[in-house]
């Protein structure tokens, strides 16, 4: 009798294992975002969680604040409080891989949102803003409106990430062909807009004649304004963003910023939790990497968009 | 004796060579590109638009074509013959026509694309070929193809210098006010905001017929 006990006690443990695995009955999703502190971000985790949440899902929102070994710990917290599908806005596109291998390994799918992991494998899909073709645009905009000859500063995004340098390799794919255009600095301000405030006022010591700022989004170009207005420069000094923040579009529209690149994080977010969705109804074909396009804003096409996308 | 001999002189000769056996420096450079063989933008640029590129071309649509069927059916035109990689409004086609230069500036060269009875001013682009359109248009490359998204954009790059350095200064040299020329290309349009009223074309075949 004593052996039968222990019998059932075994096939119950071994089924309370093997449950944690069929994560595919879970109706629950996570959204784990690189940082809050952007509402740029904070738009795409609350976009994604009110579409998992149309389409009957429990939701919950991870703050990674840019740190990779946070982000680490939300994944296994995913993980082991049964969450059937991440929604995933990556740290960093080489230190998150091992995150998202994590989770594939438990049985949990990830769906990348904005940015990139350098893995073809990993994810099982990524929903990825077209960010070097909008910075040829970007580029193509900056050299007529600067006509070809001035001084410019470039402030960079995290280094670690792919979308920092998609965006400066589409500018400079086309504005490094004129040799007028001078890049005296150029930086990391980590996407942030504290940060380019000070980064910017240093550099604006050692080079007080610069005729612009391009910057790798739209929170780090309203802090390189905020530098340039203070130092008495905003007039002259044209600023470019990326991203197609509220911020950004307002300043467009005042004359404060010359030129944003709209992403449209709500297409990025519905998609990722719509395949999150498909997942757990038997779909597994998804297209690994989906590139959505990105479109240049500027005073005279300003009244087709509104932040974070176009008007209806 | 033997034993003392063993500690002193023996065995900090084991313990060396252990470690040195067990330590292995090798510079980062040699082990990245043994782990990952950096991939070769300009040859699978070269091998794009040499060999796969001519078969999409002949399935370019004359642009005065192309201006009736977007007035007929906006959506069915997009569908069928434009091309895009993912989501959005920003579309190519592959375009083509045979026309007069009207104007040649520092940027462009405008033509009067004519067929049919139809006429259709178009910009040739000339300084700004930059961007995904060719790569594009053809519907050919498959994102999933690279491990990531800085290789699929070099592939850009890569086709764009080939058009600068092969297309463009023999057409340059020549294009003129007046001159009769074919072209095809690449064009992108915004399918939620359409403005076919000037559109540029990124070259791809550039011919003076007279």
């Amino acid at each position: 009798m004593k052996r039968f006990q222990v019998v059932i006690l075994l096939v119950l443990m071994l089924a309370a294992c093997s449950g944690r695995k069929d994560t595919g009955e879970s109706k629950k999703i996570a959204i784990v975002v690189s940082t809050l502190n952007n509402p740029w971000f904070v738009f795409l985790a609350e976009t994604a969680a009110a579409k998992a949440q149309e389409l009957g899902y429990e939701t919950k929102i991870f703050d990674s604040q840019n740190n990779t070994a946070l982000e680490s710990n939300h994944f296994e917290n995913a993980i082991a409080s049964g969450y059937g599908a991440i929604l995933f806005n990556p740290t960093d596109a080489d230190g998150s891989v091992s995150n998202v291998m994590k989770a594939k390994n438990a049985g949990v799918p990830v769906f990348c949102m904005d940015r990139e992991v350098n893995s073809s494998d990993a994810a099982a899909s990524q929903i990825l803003s077209d960010s070097y073709s909008g910075c040829v645009a970007l580029g193509k905009y900056f050299v007529e409106t600067m006509h070809k000859k001035g001084k410019y500063v470039e402030l960079l995004g995290l280094v670690s990430d792919n979308n920092t340098w998609n965006r400066s390799k589409g500018f400079h794919s086309l504005v490094d062909y004129y040799p007028g255009l001078k890049m005296v600095a150029q930086q990391s301000a980590d996407f942030d807009r504290n940060k380019a405030m000070e980064v910017l006022e240093s550099i604006l010591q050692a080079h007080p004649d610069i005729d612009a700022v391009f910057c790798g989004n739209d929170a780090m170009a309203m802090g390189a304004y905020q530098a340039l207005a203070a130092a008495g420069k905003a007039e002259h000094v044209k600023v470019f963003g990326f991203d197609g923040a509220a911020d950004a579009i307002d300043a467009i529209g005042e004359g404060k910023i010359a030129a944003t690149a709209m992403q449209f994080p709500k297409i990025m977010a519905q998609t990722a939790a719509q395949y999150a969705d498909e997942y757990f109804k038997g779909r597994r074909d998804f297209p690994k990497k989906i590139p959505v396009a990105v479109e240049l804003v500027t005073k005279e096409n300003i009244e087709n968009y509104i932040a974070y996308g176009k008007k209806e | 004796m033997f034993k003392k001999a063993f500690k002193y002189a023996i065995l900090p000769v084991i313990i060396i060579l252990t470690a040195y056996n067990s330590v292995y420096f090798k510079k980062l450079d040699e082990v990245k590109a043994a782990a990952a063989p950096e991939f070769d933008a300009a040859a699978y640029a070269r091998n794009y638009f040499d060999n796969k590129l001519p078969e999409a071309l002949n399935k370019a649509v004359e642009i005065n074509q192309l201006a009736a069927m977007l007035q007929k059916d906006e959506e069915k035109t997009f569908s069928t013959h434009s091309n895009a990689l993912g989501i959005g409004n920003i579309r190519y086609f592959l375009v083509k026509g045979e026309g007069t230069i009207t104007a040649v500036d520092e940027n462009n060269v405008s033509v009067l694309a004519a067929a049919d009875g139809s006429e259709k001013p178009v910009k040739i682009a000339i300084e700004y070929v930059f961007g995904n359109a060719v790569r594009d248009a053809s519907g050919l490359i498959n994102i999933n193809e690279f491990e990531n998204t800085m290789d699929f954009n070099n592939v850009s790059a890569e086709i764009n210098k080939i058009i600068r350095g092969e297309v463009l200064p023999s057409f340059k040299a020549k294009a003129e006010k007046g001159k009769r020329m074919r072209f095809v290309g690449a064009l992108e349009l915004n399918q939620e905001h359409l403005n076919f009223d000037d559109p540029e074309i990124i070259p791809v075949k550039l011919e003076i017929v007279n």
